[in-house]
Parts: structure tokens; sequence; C-alpha cells
């Protein structure tokens, strides 16, 4: 190659490397105005993207308008597509930056209202049940106390349902259910904006151990708009369990295996999905200390469940099986029974989906086996997971992300940034023909 | 690791080796990740035009139910805002069936009109096939139906 065509192949490089810092920081930007937007309009209350709720954000109104479909998706898109280009020129941003838009990006979501979802009320409210009112969460729904000060807030298909969550989720959220609804909830928003930070932080120290780009990774994660808007601002105790799903990828790194099997047990008893991540550490380190970290903290999770709540605490079984009948508009299950003609899915479709889950986990255990990375292994079985419930909700598809910036199979990134991009495409209905 | 592990580091090197347990993956001719990665293609290809069929499914569903409102409001003349609309989810027919207060009040408070519209939306509405009246505080259940006209009185859609 002759010096002339050299030059000209590097002289793109060099202005693409030039506009790289520039470019990152209106992608943040673009991601803080849209996020802004949505809190901002969102504190004036009385939409429908907005659960009903204490005023706890009263300060911010009067600066925004009423949040409308219309608004919330353009501010959607606009973050999704701020992300994107951070997601290109994330290595030109500096730690120093990284660190400040993210702390941003919490900031707001944290003085803000509650987002897109009445879960939290319902945390409160098991919470509530247990400590205000005598009554076990596990064989109680919140309408087993109409009267209570939150009952009002609970989603209305939440109301006769009882708690699904681990009972080391229920226990951590009894302290909070004394605190009356909008303390609870201010305690909720902490404990959520804690656990998000705590991701982060392992997230960055998992990507060093594994010589990858720390701040590339936590801004992946940290500044996605479905973590920040969904996650985030709804405050879902998903971040709780990513927390402790990062500290036993952590521990590992670091070759504790008895303490990671103990913080994998201890995700599963906030939100069981994590469990998926025991047998592909099993498969992939073969330690005693790791069995033996698990069966412990198991053993001593199990025998404080069972003295606090009963056998119905330990049941966790039960509480998936239940929720993995209901079904949701966003989920692909439905999408592609639609495409096939079908109202929706029927309950041979939940049995394919089942088989289709096992054959996946299969694989990848015998991949694992085999010497594949266990953290990408776990992310796509993670991934499966959510694209093969037939109950998929936004803060469902956060779940691999953080795997999925660490790992050493860059499809698996890929793999879920396609599929968050897919349901940012599915929420745009509304857009497109809006309803008079 | 630990001497009982060691025997089952043991018990594993006793496996034929295609079965054995690796540390790292062998750099082979990525035939497997070809196959995985052609695989994953072809499932976001599915989910990517599932994606979009229901989008655009949702879009002309929601254009059909503005239509419906708008008609629903220009044959009673009540701007009303609370206006129910039900869809034909059984069958998946385009027919829709749009219930409001004949008079001002609460939703479902007073006696309701309901109209059902079929075919394409035309000029921003749809062509109303008939209807019924369902009295105060009920839902639009057959046996609350009374007053037919239009199709649904030849089809005895009601029971009064």
């Amino acid at each position: 190659m002759s010096v002339a065509a050299q030059g000209e192949l590097q002289l793109p490089r060099t202005r693409a490397t030039q506009w790289a810092a520039p470019l990152a920081s209106v992608c943040a930007l673009l991601i803080v105005a849209a996020v802004a937007e949505i809190v901002l309009d969102g504190a004036l209350g009385h939409s429908v993207l907005i659960p009903k709720s204490p005023q706890i954000a009263g300060w911010l109104t009067g600066i925004g308008e009423r949040l409308g479909y219309r608004v919330f998706l353009i501010a959607l898109i606009a973050a999704t597509v701020g992300y994107a280009g951070l997601v290109a020129f994330g290595r030109s941003v500096s730690k120093r930056w990284a660190i400040a838009l993210l702390a941003t990006l919490h900031a707001i979501v944290f003085v803000g209202p509650i987002l897109l979802s009445t879960d939290v009320f319902s945390y409160i409210d098991y919470a509530r049940l247990g400590v205000l009112h005598g009554l076990n969460p596990y064989t109680h729904g919140p309408i087993a106390a109409p009267h209570d000060a939150v009952y009002h807030y609970v989603g209305q298909d939440w109301k006769k349902v009882d708690t699904a969550y681990g009972p080391l989720y229920t226990l951590l959220s009894y302290p909070f259910g004394l605190l009356g609804v909008s303390g609870g909830l201010w305690g909720m928003k902490v404990l959520a904006t804690l656990a998000s930070a705590i991701t982060l932080v392992l997230t960055w120290r998992c990507a060093r151990a594994r010589e990858l780009d720390p701040v590339v990774a936590v801004l992946l994660v940290g500044a996605n708009p479905l973590y920040v808007i969904y996650g985030l601002g709804g405050a879902h105790n998903d971040l709780i369990m990513l927390a402790l799903m990062m500290g036993a990828v952590a521990l590992t790194f670091a070759g504790r295996d008895a303490p990671a099997a103990a913080s994998v047990i201890a995700g599963a008893l906030v939100k069981a999905t994590v469990a998926v991540l025991l047998p592909f550490m099993l498969v992939a380190r073969r330690s005693r200390g790791l069995l033996l970290g698990a069966i412990g903290a198991l053993a001593l999770g199990v025998v404080v469940a069972y003295a606090v709540f009963g056998v119905d605490g330990v049941n966790i079984v039960a509480a998936l099986n239940r929720d993995a009948a209901f079904v949701s508009s966003d989920s692909f299950a439905t999408e592609i029974a639609h495409l096939f003609g079908k109202p929706g899915v029927f309950p041979i479709d939940h049995d394919l989906l089942k088989v289709a889950l096992v054959v996946i986990i299969l694989h990848l255990l015998w991949r694992t086996w085999r010497g594949y990375d266990w953290v990408a292994a776990s992310g796509w079985a993670l991934l499966a997971i959510s694209v093969t419930s037939t109950w998929l909700l936004a803060w469902y598809i956060l779940w691999p992300l953080p795997l999925a910036v660490i790992a050493r199979d860059r499809r698996l990134l890929v793999a879920t940034l396609v599929i968050q991009a897919l349901f940012v495409v599915h929420q745009m209905t509304p857009l497109l023909a809006p309803v008079a | 690791m630990s001497a009982p592990e060691s025997a089952f580091e043991r018990r594993l090197r006793r496996l034929p080796p295609s079965f054995r347990p690796r540390e790292r993956e062998l750099p082979g001719s990525g035939r497997q990740w070809r196959i995985e990665t052609a695989v994953l293609i072809l499932v976001g290809l599915l989910l990517t035009i599932a994606v979009v069929n229901d989008v655009v499914l949702g879009t002309h569903v929601n254009h059909r139910l503005s239509a419906d409102l708008r008609t629903w409001r220009a044959y009673t003349g009540h701007d009303y805002k609370n206006v129910s609309t039900e869809q034909d989810v059984l069958h998946f027919t385009t027919v829709d069936v749009v219930c409001g207060n004949t008079v001002p009040g609460p939703p479902k408070e007073r006696t309701q009109i309901c109209l059902q519209m079929s075919g394409p939306v035309s000029g921003g509405r749809r062509k109303i096939a008939g209807g019924w009246y369902v009295g105060p505080k009920h839902e639009d259940l057959r046996r609350y139906r009374y007053g037919c006209f239009g199709t649904p009185k030849a089809k005895g859609d009601c029971s009064r």
C-alpha cells in the first residue's frame, strides 16, 4: 500500500476520533434531556403513564406539562438514539464524565415521581401487611387490608395476588412498611438507587478484571434508557437482584466461590430468576466451595423464610408457576401468535416455550462444560427466559445486560440490545395512529 | 483445589475426550459458532417481523377505534370523553361495539346506547350496522340489552 493510500485510510479514522468526544457529549445530553422531560412532565401526575401516587415530586410541578404518550415516546426514542450514540462513541468518554452522566441520570429519576409501574406500591403493601396488619404476604394479597393507606395505589391486577418475591426481599422491605406511604416510597427509591449504584460499581470491577473498558461497560448499563426510565423510574426490586448477581460474578472473578454462590442464592431469595446462574457457575468452576456456599446459603434462607413466613414463604415454585401463566401484550410470544393469526397465547404455547427454554439452557450448560464463558452462558439464559416469557415487562430485559457487557461473547451484547430495541419499537404504536 | 476435588477431577479425566470438561474452548474451525450465529440471526429476524407486524396491526386497530369513537359522537351528537369500545377479540373480526351514556352523567350510570361498527374507515368514520340500549349501572351483556336495531335486531342479539 502506498503512503498516500495509507494516509487516505487514516484520515477518516483521525476525524472520527476528533468527533467522537463531542458526539458522545451530545448523545449524553440527549439522554439527560429526554429523561428530564419525562420526569418533569410526569411530576404533574394525571397521566396514564404515571401511576396514582402520593405527591412526592410536588415541587417539580409547574415546570412541565401533563405527560402524554406522544411526548413520552418521543423522549424514549431520543434517549434510545442518544444511547446508541453513546454505545458507538463510549470509548471517547472519560471516567469522570461517565460518572457525572450516570450520577445526573440517577439524581433526576430519584427526585421525580414513580414512572410507568405500580409495582413499588405492591412492595410497600406487602410490607405493611406483614408489619402493620400481622398478615403473611405469601398467603394474603393487598385486598386483605383494603383500608390500608397504600391499597388505593396498588395496581388493579395485583390487589388479590399474594407476593411472588423472595423471602429475603420481603424481609428487607418490612422496615419500609413502618414509614408511611410517602416514607416507604422514598425508602424504596433509596434502595433502588443504592442497588443500581452497587450494580454499576461491580460492573466496573468485573469489566476491569476481564480487561475490558470499564467506562464503556458502566455506560452501557447505567445510561440504558430502559434501565433508567423503567428500572430506576419504577424503583423495581430487579435492581437489587442485579446487584447481588453482579456481586456473585465479582466474587467468582476474585476466586471466592463460596460467598459468590451465597450471593446468587441471596439474589434468588429476592427474585428467583437469578438462580439460573448457579448451574453455570457450578459447571464452569466445578468447585466444592461453590456447592457448599450455595447449600449453606439456601439452607439458611429456607430456615429463616420458614420461621417467618411458614411453608408458603419457601414455596417459590408455586409463585413462579402462577406468574408464568400471565400474558402481556409486549411479550414476544404474543407478537408471534399475532403474526400467525392467533388472537393470543394458548396453554400449548406455554408448554412449547418451556420446552424451548429447557433445550436452550441444556445446550448452554453443555457449552459451558466444554469451556464456553459461563458469564456469557448465564446472560444467554437470562435473555432466553425474558424472550420466552409470556409476561414480558421492560425491566425483565435488563437482567442479561450487566452480564452482556462483561461477557467474552460479544454476540450476547448485540442480542440483548436488539431485543431491547425491539421492545422500544413495539411501544411506538400510539405515535403512529393516535386515539382520538 | 482440595483432595476430594482432585478425586472428582480424576474421575472426570476418565471420561471419553469428547465428554471431558474444558477450562477454555478449543480454537477450532468455528463451525458451531457459525451455526449458533445463523440460528440467532433467524430468531432475530422472526422477532423483528413479529414486532413490526404487531406495530402495524396495533396502528390499524387504533385507526379503527379512533374512527369508531368519532362515528359514535357524530351519531349521538354527544361529545363525551368516557365512551367504551369493545373489540371482537374472540373471532378477530373488525366489528366493534361502542357504548356511551344517552344523557350526561358518570360512565355507565345512565342508560347507554351501544353502536355496532363494521366495515372499513371512510372519511374518518365507519358504518353503523345497528345497535341496542343497556340500562344504567349495567355492563354490555346480552341479558341487559334491549331495543335492538339494524343487524343486531335481525340476529336477535337483544334479550328484550
